[in-house]
C-alpha cells in the first residue's frame, strides 16, 4: 500500500468537493493500493492540522454548517504558516484565484514548491498569470506541478495530450470554455430573451456570479486561453498579450439574425489566434453545445480532429480532473 | 502550363485591355477569352493562357490585383490553383447611420460583400446587420483585420464566424 500525505489548501467548493470525493472513494483507492491521507486543511480563518490523518467525513459535516473552527484539530494558523510548518507530498491549491494577482494561489504554489511539496491546483488565475515561473521553480526542484482542473472542469485536455496525443502536434485549439457564457447565449436562443433576462435567470439557478462580469467580459476564458497556449502549444503567451471581447454587446436580434442563417452565437477561446471573442457557429457544428457545457475542438497532424464535450464547472466535475492530476503526480511520491 | 483564369471587371471601355496587359507583360500566351456581360455590374471574363511557370502566375496575379481587378477562380493544369471562401459576420451597432455603403465599399477593397441582411428595432436603436463576403483564400485575415478596424472607428460590435 503506497501512503501519500496531502494539504488541501481552501475548503470551498472545489476543496469540500474534492475531499468528499476522496471520502466516497476511498475504499476504491485502497484497492488500487493507494492511500492517501490529508495532514491539514487551510481555509481563510485557520486551518485544520492532524499528522495522524483528518476525518474527512467530520470535516465535511462541519464544513456544511460553516462550522469548520469547532473541529477539534482547528488552530488560527493561516495557509502560509501551515505549508511552512506542516509536510506533506503534495498540495492541493484549490482556492478562487484573484485575476489581477493570481492570489492567494500564487503564493501557496511558491511555498509549497520551495518546500519541497508537489502541487495539484484547480486555480486557474496562478497559472496563467505566472506560468514560467512556477514551471520552472517546480522544474528546479523536480516536483511536479500539475493544473488539469484549470481549463475545461471534467475535460480532460492537458491529460489527455500528455499521454493519449504524445505522438501529436496539436495545431490549433479553440472553443466553448466558460459555462455562464454558453448558458446565457443558448437562453437567449431558446427563448428569444434578452442578455439581461438571460443572464437574470443564470444568477437565480447559481450559474452566475451577482456581478458576472468576470464571465461575460471574457475574462475567464482568457485565462484558460493562455494555460492552453502555454501548455498545448508551446508557446510563451501572456494574459496581455490576448484580444477579449465579451458578450454583453450581443443583442437578441443578433441571435434571431444568426439563427435565420444557419448559425448561433458564441464566446469561443481560440488558442491558436490568442483571442476571445463571439463566433457565429454554424448550427449542425460539433461546438454548437447548449446550456453550461463547454466544448473544445482540438486539431492535430495525426489524430485529425478531436471534440470534447463535458461540464466545465461544478464541484464533482472539477474534483475529477484533481484526481487524474493526483493519481499521476502520486507516481513520483 | 495551361492556366484557365476567371475575373470580374468593370463593364466601362478599357477594362479587358488593362487585364489583358499583366499576362503579356509577364510571358504569357493568350490562348481565349470568353466574355459574359449579365445583370451584375461586373463582366465576367475567362481567360485561357499559356505560362513558362508559377512564378509567371504569380507576378500575373499580383499586378491584376494591383490594377483592383477581381479574381475568382485559377485553374493550373486542370487543378484549382486558387479558391474564393465566403465569409458571415455580424456588425452591431449604429451600423446604418455610421454610413453603411463607406462600410461595405471598404470591405469591396479587398473582397465583396455577396449578401446584406438588416436587423433595425426602431431607428434610434441598435441595429444588427449579418453580411456574407466573398474573399480569396489568402485574404480572409486582412478582412477580418479591416472590419475589425472598421468597428473599432465606428463604433460597432464584429461577430466573425469561425475561421480555421
Amino acid at each position: 500500500m503506497k501512503k501519500i500525505s496531502l494539504i488541501i489548501v481552501g475548503f470551498g467548493v472545489i476543496g469540500a468537493g474534492f475531499a468528499r470525493i476522496l471520502h466516497e472513494k476511498k475504499d476504491y483507492l485502497r484497492d488500487l493500493g493507494l492511500e492517501y491521507k490529508v495532514v491539514a486543511v487551510c481555509e481563510k480563518e485557520g486551518s485544520i492540522i492532524s499528522d495522524e490523518g483528518i476525518d474527512l467525513g467530520d470535516v465535511l459535516r462541519l464544513a456544511d454548517g460553516k462550522k469548520l473552527a469547532q473541529h477539534s484539530g482547528w488552530t488560527k494558523k493561516k495557509s502560509m504558516q501551515v505549508l511552512d510548518e506542516v509536510k506533506a507530498d503534495i498540495v492541493l491549491e484549490l482556492t478562487p484565484g484573484d485575476v489581477k494577482r493570481g492570489e492567494p494561489g500564487y503564493g501557496h504554489i511558491k511555498k509549497a514548491l520551495s518546500g519541497g511539496m508537489h502541487v495539484v491546483t484547480s486555480n486557474k488565475s496562478p497559472i496563467a498569470l505566472h506560468y514560467g515561473e512556477l514551471k520552472r521553480l517546480a522544474e528546479e526542484n523536480n516536483l511536479k506541478l500539475r493544473y488539469e482542473a484549470a481549463v475545461g472542469g471534467a475535460i480532460p485536455l492537458l491529460n489527455l495530450r500528455d499521454k493519449c496525443l504524445k505522438i501529436n502536434e496539436i495545431k490549433s485549439v479553440y472553443g466553448i470554455l466558460n459555462g455562464t457564457t454558453n448558458y446565457v447565449l443558448s437562453k437567449m436562443v431558446e427563448e428569444g430573451i434578452s442578455l439581461e433576462n438571460a443572464l437574470d435567470e443564470a444568477r437565480e439557478l447559481g450559474i452566475a456570479e451577482s456581478d458576472p462580469s468576470y464571465d461575460i467580459d471574457g475574462l475567464d476564458t482568457a485565462l484558460k486561453v493562455v494555460i492552453l497556449a502555454n501548455n498545448l502549444l508551446g508557446r510563451d503567451v501572456s494574459f496581455e498579450d490576448i484580444r477579449v471581447q465579451g458578450i454583453r454587446d450581443i443583442t437578441s436580434e443578433a441571435v434571431q439574425l444568426a439563427i435565420k442563417h444557419g448559425y448561433v452565437i458564441k464566446l469561443i477561446g481560440d488558442v491558436g489566434r490568442g483571442e476571445v471573442s463571439p463566433r457565429l457557429i454554424p448550427v449542425e457544428h460539433p461546438l454548437n453545445v447548449s446550456g453550461s457545457l463547454n466544448a473544445v475542438l482540438l486539431d492535430s497532424d495525426v489524430a485529425g480532429e478531436l471534440t470534447l464535450i463535458g461540464y466545465g464547472a461544478g464541484a464533482r466535475q472539477t474534483a475529477s480532473s484533481i484526481f487524474s492530476d493526483l493519481t499521476e503526480v502520486t507516481q513520483f511520491v | 502550363m495551361k492556366v484557365e483564369m476567371e475575373m470580374g471587371l468593370k463593364d466601362v471601355p478599357g477594362s479587358l485591355l488593362r487585364s489583358l496587359e499583366p499576362i503579356s507583360k509577364h510571358g504569357g500566351n493568350i490562348i481565349s477569352v470568353l466574355h459574359h456581360r449579365s445583370e451584375a455590374d461586373d463582366v465576367k471574363v475567362k481567360l485561357v493562357f499559356q505560362i513558362k511557370d508559377l512564378k509567371s502566375l504569380q507576378l500575373i496575379e499580383k499586378s491584376l490585383k494591383q490594377g483592383a481587378i477581381k479574381i475568382s477562380d485559377i485553374i493550373v493544369e486542370g487543378r484549382r490553383y486558387y479558391e474564393k471562401k465566403t465569409i458571415s459576420f455580424i456588425l452591431i451597432g449604429h451600423v446604418i447611420d455610421s454610413d453603411i455603403r463607406d462600410t461595405i465599399d471598404r470591405i469591396n477593397n479587398i473582397g465583396c460583400v455577396s449578401d446584406v441582411d438588416v436587423v433595425m428595432p426602431d431607428p434610434s436603436a441598435k441595429s444588427s446587420v449579418l453580411m456574407k463576403a466573398d474573399i480569396d483564400n489568402g485574404d480572409i485575415d486582412n478582412v477580418v483585420d479591416l472590419i475589425k478596424d472598421i468597428c473599432e472607428e465606428k463604433k460597432l460590435a464584429f461577430i466573425c464566424c469561425l475561421l480555421k
